[in-house]
């Protein structure tokens, strides 16, 4: 795929490195003149471009029009919308994704036809509430606008479901465990596995089941 | 009275404000409130210190209600995503942008939207001038 990046700072750059290594073609625009320079002599085989991206002369410099998908990565809103906006409307980018600064901003990409706003802050806030929390019970992910949702569970002890092979447990219609982690240890569980107290599952559910899947897991909400 | 809210209180903004407000219901947002407060005593209107690309900010400016909206904040896209987003959202009559931009001002041409110039504008006022 052929993806343009607007953007190259601590995201953006990442972003392109590791596109580029997943066999990726990549394109990197920065309005930094010292940077683009830096990065062109670091970086091989990864086009970079000086330039302001919320101008459509620069993204046709990328040649974004053949682009599969647009990510924009800077640190204002308002030019990852209009990045994206531009990318969608004028050059017909059939994907365009961006990185979210503000949560309180998300409407905005919502309005202007982002199809990934990414909200950056919140999902590290999760992730550090997460490392801080003692709360056995983690909401991971929620996708089709929270209908679906993935959660991580500590089994306590006192677990109904400890000690049993999942053949032998009922869990709620329309959730599913995806994987047990033990130590180390990612397991897929098949029937015979038996899930010990300590493990952390994650689980995926729609959202109406999520507390009866939760309550089946621990034996209490 | 028209319900007017002005975004962006800069110079143009200040300006635009304590004008209008002699005669109509003017609302000014900021993010700064230095700004805000230059407007001084003679400012016979409301002020709200809220950030524009924050659409609860156009809650409370009660925006549904506008009969105008001027922005005004001295940065292009900001101007252009916030004025197209508040024409799609609460359907103000009508929607002013200061796009400084003669690139952009092509580009983001929407029914409903009038982008304002200052270059040209100040380019056409010359020219007057000599005639």
């Amino acid at each position: 795929m052929y993806i343009v990046i607007a953007g190259a700072g601590r995201l953006g750059l990442i972003l392109g490195k590791k596109l580029k290594e997943g066999k990726h073609q990549v394109c990197l625009i920065d309005k930094s003149e010292t940077l683009c320079n830096k990065l062109a002599g670091e970086l091989q085989d990864i086009l970079i471009i000086r330039g302001d991206a919320t101008y459509p002369d620069i993204l046709q410099q990328a040649k974004i029009e053949k682009a599969n998908v647009c990510v924009s990565a800077t640190s204002n809103d308002e030019d990852n919308t209009i990045v994206c906006y531009l990318a969608k409307e004028l050059f017909g980018v059939k994907r365009t994704v961006a990185r979210v600064n503000d949560p309180k901003h998300i409407p905005l990409y919502k309005y202007m036809e982002v199809d990934n706003p990414v909200d950056s802050t919140s999902i590290i806030a999760r992730v550090v509430e997460e490392e801080a929390s003692f709360t056995d019970v983690m909401s991971l992910l929620s996708i089709k606008k929270g209908r679906l949702s993935i959660v991580r569970v500590d089994i306590p002890q006192a677990s109904p479901v400890a000690n049993k092979a999942l053949k032998d447990i009922s869990l709620p219609h329309n959730s599913v465990l995806v994987s047990i982690l033990r130590g180390p240890d990612i397991i897929i569980p098949y029937g015979s596995t038996v899930i010990l107290p300590g493990d952390e599952v994650i689980a995926a559910a729609l959202i109406d089941v999520e507390k009866e899947l939760v309550k089946a897991l621990i034996g209490k909400i | 009275m028209r319900y007017i809210i002005i975004i962006g209180c800069g110079k143009t903004g200040k300006n635009l404000a304590l004008g209008l407000s002699k005669e109509e219901n003017v609302v000014v947002v900021d993010k700064s409130l230095k700004n805000l407060d230059s407007l001084g005593d003679d400012f016979n209107g409301k002020k709200i210190w809220a950030d524009a690309l924050d659409i609860n900010t156009f809650e409370k400016a009660e925006a549904k209600g506008a009969d105008a909206i001027y922005l005004l904040t001295g940065n292009d896209n900001i101007n252009l995503v916030v004025g197209k987003v508040v024409k799609r959202k609460y359907g103000v009559k009508k929607v002013i942008l200061q796009v400084n931009d003669a690139m952009k001002k092509k580009i983001f041409k929407e029914e409903g939207l009038t982008i304002v110039n200052r270059t040209y504008l100040i380019a056409e006022v010359l020219k007057k001038c000599i005639l």
